[in-house]
């Protein structure tokens, strides 16, 4: 089939040259490496030899012609074939030269087109760590205000950026479920606090609740007596100081229950054992529970901790009292007897080892000494944390509470 | 020795047939049999057969720059001298000299066609792949026989250069090497007259190139290069000295670089067309094949008959090397890098073959 | 203005500058008589004479050896090695006293020498013809580097190099040694070194480039054009001192980057410029620079050279790699 020849590069860098003579003719049959024509280049004369065998077809250029590198100028073929009229092929470096140096086909003009782009925006600073996290938790850079030392946007403020509301738009709670009308209510607040501390408590200490009752008869007794004369000093005289003080004889006795488990820098953890003794004491709110605490209960007298009692509860109703009051506490007296209840499962306060519950004071007939009786009974819950005391100590401790409880003399012999 | 006899400080140069075939030192003409005189001459049509189709491949597209050694046929001559273990290390104009000593004829075009393959020389063939940093090859050649020198073998190493190729310096290091070492080299310098457009004349101050080594301790000198017998009796003599365990020494072959530097280059620019004229007229296969013709082993038909021989010889190895060409793969760029190859070759192979197989698929 | 290709720019330049300056001296193989191998110094021996315009020996080391010599008491040499992988024997002379002689004599002597050459692959050359070895010059302290890419650069980078007090190596991409014809004036100037050329501002991605591998780049950014991918064409021009200011300020505006070059991979100018980008701009990437280059293999023969060669698809490829990330 029809060869077409181009007139190839035959020394580095010409780029066309004059056909001076064609050595064969149309018709001629010419071999392979046989020369068919002179060239002058700006180099030399040059012999262009066939590279096929075959029948000269075509002659593509003519004597005195200008031809430039790459330009068909001969097609060889069969005999008699027919040459179809192929469009001149346009220079092609890479067809037949080599060794080749490329000429410029035209000139080139200094035009410098600006073309804007996506402007995808790279005036964000923002470390490839955090322009990751960026994408994952679905953040626009660009609408973040960086805080880092070089403006740039930190790990931080991504994060702080997911946490904010949706800067737009109401926001919408629904009204019902698929049950029924219901209504939110916030968690904020004190029953944050409360349910926080709650949990904590609960899934970190190991409580176990002793519980037992106490014959409070004579107690009672020496509060109905010694009422009149406090409230002849401004104060109101409940059972509690007397718990308290009867509270802090069994914990000096057994000093494990005024203890809290705390870690310490290295990592290793100790049973903190204080030598000092400031007590809680849970309040009603209407916000909630709160445990104000009496501190150096232990060097204070009965009535000046019935009058603290009376002022912080106060306080803490008003919620004008100060946090420091709320703070310190190492061991902790929840009285919902005072509303109702005899027994219960009080949550250790945080930090504390122990909690004593105080039931309701109960009119009951009892079994003294083969005779029945009725007695003042007042039940008592106490939840311990056992990775810091056993069984068997709690239960010695609530022994000597109760002893002294029912036997208020022995508080007057101890102080 | 031979080379006492020719000193070139005295103006000697070794001739033993002149231009026109007819033997002008009878004394010195070798006892080759008639089998080697015809393969002497065989290898020189066939080198000039080789250039010839080369430098057409060349116009035509098919191959790319090479040096031709149209002129310097005589090289042959220093090939049949050499033992089969003898190493050669050639510069770039020695076609003649390696298709003597075995070089597949495939490989000289694969070279020139951009092909690496082109340098895998056979495993019993010894010689080093043409060397384009000029000069650099003589070290080597050095280098091998202090080896050879060393594993006791009695080989010698044969390496050529051009005139230009004495200014370079590593040919002074290997030159100096060579004598301080004794080492078994010959050093052999066809000087064509030209570096590409520097006449001999501005490459030293020295009056011949074969002078030189004696200021490096051994024997030089000059023969007429264009006169096959004057070089093999040249080449045998310092090849014995070689193999006698004396050292160096070296051979300046006096000829013409009848072709252009390579096909892109235009002498036109720098010597004139008389005196490449006159250069044809001491052509080394003219004269030896008048040479032949008297000795009754050459006649017009004989004359014939080899050409052709060599042509289709030729013919099939450019098909044969176009073929090895188009097997060619990417992996032969990293293959032979190193021995193993290490992991970055590798990942970068790896990322050439994806790439290449996007682009089959993209539009771009 | 004539329109001249970049053999005919340097020819001009060296024209201009011997005419000029009495202290320029040219020298090298074939430079004379025949005018090089490609023709760069033609004309300079029939108007300046044998004395001005050497044909040397075939003597590389030779060659730039004498040239400081000649530089060092005075004169303006500027050295033609004829290919790029003919320069080692010459390296020697060049890393052991163009580059410190400054520095060792504290100023009293230095060594105003060009030592340019044609280098890079892409003219299915012989062996040895086609090598970018243009590290080893970067990383050599006390030289320059410069290497342009366009005729009218050419023109002006060299004469600045000719003019500069401190060695620098010039190195011409031979594969555009004719492809690009340009307006170039006539008249004399010159083109700072040290200062990279946006041949096209765009604000998607910057592409960082020179030599031959310019208009390479630039075939890959028209056809992303059309993918709507605005590129930004950085030309080095000058790899030292390097204009690592252009680089960063690109890299800040436009927040991706690719490097090309065709000399091989491991420690590059790539390597240099990612590093240089991790440094002062890593709080403005979008994605990890990505550096299209050649192989850390030899240099193949021209039969798969094409493969070794960056060229616009594998270009194309890596700046939709970045802007994919």
């Amino acid at each position: 089939m029809a060869y077409d020849f181009l007139f190839p590069d035959v020394g580095e860098g010409i780029t066309e040259g004059e056909l001076l003579q064609w050595l064969v003719k149309v018709g001629d049959t010419v071999k392979e490496d046989q020369i068919v024509a002179r060239v002058e280049t700006d180099k030399a004369v040059v012999e262009i030899p066939s590279p096929k065998s075959g029948t000269v077809l075509e002659l593509r250029a003519r004597e005195g012609q200008t031809i430039k590198v790459g330009q068909v100028i001969l097609v060889i073929g069969e005999k008699g074939e027919h040459v179809k009229v192929v469009q001149e092929k346009k220079k092609d470096a890479s067809v037949s030269v080599v060794g080749f140096l490329e000429e410029a086909e035209q000139v080139l003009t200094g035009k410098k087109d600006v073309f804007e782009g996506k402007q995808i925006g790279s005036s964000v600073k923002a470390l490839p760590r955090v322009r990751v996290l960026a994408k994952q938790l679905k953040v626009t850079l660009e609408t973040i205000k960086g805080t880092g030392p070089q403006g740039e946007i930190t790990e931080e403020d991504v994060h702080h950026a997911v946490q904010l509301p949706p800067p737009t738009g109401p926001k919408i709670v629904k009204k019902y479920d698929m049950y029924g009308y219901i209504e939110h209510v916030p968690l904020k607040g004190i029953r944050k606090t409360i349910a926080q501390n709650m949990v904590k408590s609960a899934t970190e200490t190991a409580s176990v609740t002793h519980m037992d009752e106490a014959d409070v008869t004579d107690l009672a007794r020496i509060r109905e007596k010694e009422k009149v004369k406090a409230a002849q000093e401004g104060v109101k005289l409940t059972y509690l100081p007397f718990i308290m003080k009867a509270l802090i004889a069994a914990l000096k006795k057994h000093p494990y229950l005024n203890s809290s488990l705390g870690t310490a820098e290295d990592g290793s953890q100790d049973i903190m054992v204080k030598k000092y003794y400031n007590i809680g004491i849970g309040v009603d709110t209407p916000d909630g529970l709160m445990v104000f605490v009496i501190k150096g209960a232990d060097q204070k007298s009965m009535l000046d901790i019935a009058q603290e009692i009376e002022t912080l509860a106060e306080k803490a109703r008003q919620r004008t009292i100060d946090i420091g009051d709320l703070k310190g506490g190492t061991f902790t007296i929840t009285n919902y007897g005072s509303v109702g209840g005899l027994f219960g499962t009080p949550i250790i306060n945080p930090g504390e080892c122990a909690i004593l519950g105080l039931g309701r004071i109960v009119e009951k007939p009892c079994v003294v000494d083969g005779q029945t009786e009725i007695l003042k009974i007042l039940p008592l819950s106490i939840t311990f944390d056992h990775r810091i005391v056993d069984g068997a100590e709690v239960a010695r401790f609530a022994n000597t509470l109760i002893e002294h409880l029912e036997d208020p003399d022995l508080l007057l012999l101890e102080n | 020795m031979l080379f006492d006899e020719f000193d070139p400080r005295e103006g000697k140069q070794l001739q033993i047939v002149n231009k026109d075939g007819v033997v002008v030192a009878p004394e010195l003409e070798p006892t080759l049999s008639a089998e080697n005189l015809m393969t002497l001459y065989e290898t020189m049509i066939t080198t000039r057969v080789a250039d010839a189709k080369a430098l057409s491949l060349q116009r035509s597209g098919r191959m790319g720059t090479f040096a031709q050694v149209t002129g310097q046929e005589a090289q042959v001559g220093v090939g049949l001298m050499m033992k089969k273990n003898d190493w050669l290390f050639p510069s770039f104009r020695e076609t003649g000299v390696m298709v003597m000593r075995g070089l597949p004829l495939e490989l000289f075009f694969l070279v020139f066609m951009g092909s690496e393959e082109g340098n895998r020389m056979p495993d019993d063939v010894n010689i080093f792949p043409i060397c384009v940093p000029v000069a650099t090859q003589m070290l080597h050649a050095v280098g091998a026989a202090w080896a050879a020198k060393i594993k006791k073998e009695k080989t010698a190493t044969v390496t050529f250069f051009g005139d230009g190729g004495t200014s370079e310096g590593d040919f002074h290091e290997a030159m100096n090497f060579a004598g301080v070492m004794k080492a078994p080299t010959v050093f052999v310098c066809q000087n064509n007259q030209y570096a590409i457009s520097l006449p001999r004349s501005k490459q030293t101050a020295s009056r011949t190139l074969a002078e030189k080594a004696f200021a490096y301790g051994f024997p030089g000198m000059q023969i007429d290069g264009n006169d096959v017998l004057a070089v093999c009796v040249a080449a045998k003599a310092a090849l014995e000295y070689a193999y006698q365990g004396h050292g160096p020494s070296f051979i300046e072959m006096f000829t013409y670089r009848r072709c252009p530097h390579t096909t892109s280059d235009d002498p036109t620019l720098y010597r004139s067309d008389e005196e490449v004229k006159a250069w044809e007229k001491k052509d080394p296969i003219t004269r030896f094949a008048a040479y032949l013709r008297k000795k009754k082993l050459l006649s017009d038909a004989k004359e014939a008959t080899i050409q052709k021989k060599a042509e289709e010889k030729i013919t099939a190895a450019v098909q044969k090397a176009e073929e090895i060409r188009s097997q060619m793969k990417i992996d032969d760029i990293f293959r032979y890098t190193y021995k193993e190859m290490p992991l970055q070759l590798k990942e970068q192979l790896d990322s050439l073959k994806q790439t290449d197989a996007l682009r089959g698929t993209s539009h771009a | 203005m004539p329109e001249l290709n970049m053999v005919e720019a340097i020819n001009l330049a060296l024209h201009q500058e011997m005419k000029k300056d009495d202290r320029v001296v040219v020298l090298g193989e074939d430079v004379g008589k025949e005018g090089g191998v490609f023709r760069v110094t033609t004309g300079l021996q029939q108007k300046f004479g044998e004395t001005r315009v050497i044909d040397t020996p075939l003597s590389e080391s030779g060659i730039v050896g004498t040239s400081i010599g000649m530089a060092v008491v005075g004169l303006r040499p500027v050295a033609e090695i004829q290919f790029d992988g003919f320069v080692h024997p010459a390296f020697d002379q060049l890393v052991s006293h163009a580059a410190r002689i400054r520095t060792r004599s504290r100023g009293r002597y230095s060594c105003p020498l060009v030592m340019r050459f044609p280098y890079g692959g892409g003219i299915r050359a012989l062996e040895h013809h086609s090598d970018s070895f243009e590290a080893f010059y970067v990383h050599t302290p006390g030289l320059k580097v410069v290497i342009p890419s366009t005729p009218y650069d050419a023109k002006g980078l060299l004469i600045s190099s000719i003019r500069d007090p401190d060695p620098v190596v010039f190195m011409e991409p031979k594969r555009i040694y004719r492809a690009i014809r340009q307006e170039v004036p006539a008249e004399e100037y010159t083109l700072p070194l040290g200062k990279a050329e946006v041949r096209r501002a765009g604000s998607d991605v910057s592409l960082f480039c020179y030599g031959a591998m310019v208009r390479e780049v630039e075939k890959a950014a028209d056809a992303l054009q059309s993918e709507r991918i605005s590129c930004e064409i950085v030309d080095l021009r000058s790899l030292f001192p390097l204009d690592t200011s252009a680089i960063i300020d690109s890299v800040k505006k436009t927040g991706r980057a690719v490097v090309v070059h065709e000399a091989p991979r491991t420690c590059g100018m790539g390597a240099e410029i990612v590093a240089l980008i991790n440094e002062r701009a890593l709080l403005s990437l979008q994605a990890p620079v990505e550096r299209v280059t050649g192989y850390d293999t030899v240099m193949p023969l021209y039969a798969l050279e094409h493969e070794y060669m960056p060229d616009p698809f594998r270009i194309q490829t890596a700046v939709k790699k970045v802007m994919n990330f």
